[in-house]
């Protein structure tokens, strides 16, 4: 009877599998296929962010922030921020953007959420190694010093971001103010996420305030896995992974809650 | 196999609450061909979208056994920026069916000549509807749910779909909506008929089709 159940078991994560990689592979054509340009865009995108930073912070005559680099740090930074983001604003549209697949209902919504999520990971983590790959090739200069901690980081950044995607794709049903909301109550994160600073930098109260944004934690602990001159390790995989457990933990039970709600138009 | 437990679906109109579906129970047995007569707006697509998964009931229960196609029709199920062929290997992932045999039966099937390598939303209503139709037929289910067929596509393609559900029939089910009784005869062995929320079954066609016009009167 166990084997039984644990056969049925596998062969359900067989065909959740299925399902997650069929439509990651849909989600590529749709998120990159419009034009030839469109994975370009990913890379161009974080990279044009990266080079006015670098100009402002010279023109304020920055050379490094606490021992790191100017382009790496702000490439750290941007990537996963960009990842986190972008993770969201991907997975709030999980439900609405693809009611055709109310047709095949087993397609979960959770589906959509991984596939969509994996996606945005694989393609910042292509991102990440372009550009910090491609500034060490430049100064001909590279020295990871704990690879683990920096995909740690980057993991847990775009498992945040599924987790906020999917309660606000979940909200979303129930009103469209969701979406409205959304962007300004995120915006502020731009700022506060250590793109433009380290944390190890900041005065001790601020640091302590900030230090209960996640996605700060997630950017600490790539630059504190990058930087064999960043001392500092202010980044908890704990701490992130508890936001991750509560949000979809209340992203799941309101799916629940609202997925009589979702119809074919 | 499909059964229906008592399954009520209503939707709220600014006229108050417009009950689709009135506690229907009913039982549609494996590699049967079932049709089904409703007046437009009866509630057809609905039933068809709920036997199917689609969409969920308000009360009650749907047992499904087997594996069951989406409603096959005009609407939907197509993300309208891919091409059909990327459509079709979506599909074809999804349900864990061959993918390059499926593509290729359905580019056989659907007829919709070098539109196969164009975006969706770029197809005409018949292009689609011929796709979806061509795509459920590569793929082997046990109860195809088929909305308003006979719109679709010239005779020749009609003749097609007729040879394909012949063939289908010894192992696979049908569910098949209309308006018109006449698409109905050629394909189904049971009937129903869909009226005021619940759903009348009736062996034959001869009494179906008196009933169903009388109601239409």
């Amino acid at each position: 009877m166990g084997s039984l159940i644990g056969s049925d078991l596998l062969e359900g994560a067989g065909n959740q599998m299925r399902v997650v990689h069929a439509l990651a592979l849909r989600e590529t054509r749709t998120r990159f296929g419009q034009h030839r340009l469109g994975y370009l865009w990913a890379l161009l995108e974080p990279t044009l962010w990266i080079l006015t930073l670098y100009g402002a912070f010279t023109l304020a005559g920055r050379e490094s922030m606490s021992g790191m680099e100017l382009i790496p740090f702000l490439a750290t930074g941007m990537v996963v921020y960009d990842l986190f983001s972008k993770s969201v604003e991907k997975v709030s549209a999980a439900i609405v953007s693809n009611k055709a697949l109310l047709f095949y209902p087993h397609v979960k919504t959770l589906d959509i959420v991984f596939a969509r999520g994996s996606l945005e990971f694989a393609t910042y983590a292509i991102v990440f190694v372009i550009l910090l790959g491609g500034h060490g090739l430049l100064v001909q200069q590279m020295q990871i010093h704990d690879l683990l901690l920096v995909i740690t980081g980057f993991g847990l950044a775009a498992l945040l971001g599924m987790g906020v995607g999917l309660l606000f794709c979940t909200l979303s049903v129930i009103s469209n103010v969701a979406d409205r909301i959304r962007g300004p109550l995120l915006r502020p994160l731009f700022w506060v996420s250590g793109i433009f600073f380290a944390a190890d930098a900041l005065p001790s109260e601020a640091r302590d305030l900030l230090l209960w944004n996640p996605v700060l934690h997630c950017v600490e602990m790539v630059r504190s896995g990058w930087f064999e001159s960043y001392a500092a390790n202010y980044g908890s995989p704990v701490y992130v992974s508890y936001w991750i457990l509560g949000l979809f933990f209340a992203g799941l039970s309101l799916e629940r809650h609202v997925r009589p709600k979702v119809q074919l138009t | 196999m499909i059964e229906l437990q008592s399954v009520i679906k209503s939707y709220r109109t600014p006229a108050g609450e417009n009950v689709v579906l009135d506690r229907i129970s009913a039982v549609f047995p494996s590699a049967v061909s079932v049709g089904i007569l409703g007046r437009n707006g009866a509630g057809k697509s609905t039933l068809l979208r709920i036997l199917g998964g689609a969409e969920r009931p308000d009360g009650g229960k749907v047992i499904r056994h087997g594996r069951v196609s989406w409603p096959i029709g005009f609407s939907g199920g197509f993300n309208g920026s891919l091409s059909g062929e990327e459509n079709c290997r979506f599909v074809a992932r999804i349900y864990g069916a061959d993918l390059d045999m499926v593509v290729e039966e359905t580019r056989e099937f659907a007829e919709v000549g070098d539109y196969f390598h164009m975006p969706v939303r770029t197809y005409s209503s018949g292009m689609r509807a011929r796709l979806a139709f061509g795509l459920s037929m590569a793929i082997d289910f046990d109860t195809y749910l088929v909305d308003e067929v006979t719109a679709v596509g010239d005779a020749s393609f009609r003749r097609k779909c007729e040879i394909a559900f012949d063939a289908r029939k010894e192992r696979s089910a049908l569910i098949l909506v209309s308006h018109q009784i006449q698409t109905l005869r050629t394909h189904c062995e049971r009937f129903a008929i869909l009226k005021h929320g619940r759903l009348h079954f009736i062996d034959d066609i001869g009494e179906a089709e008196r009933q169903y016009e009388a109601l239409a009167a």
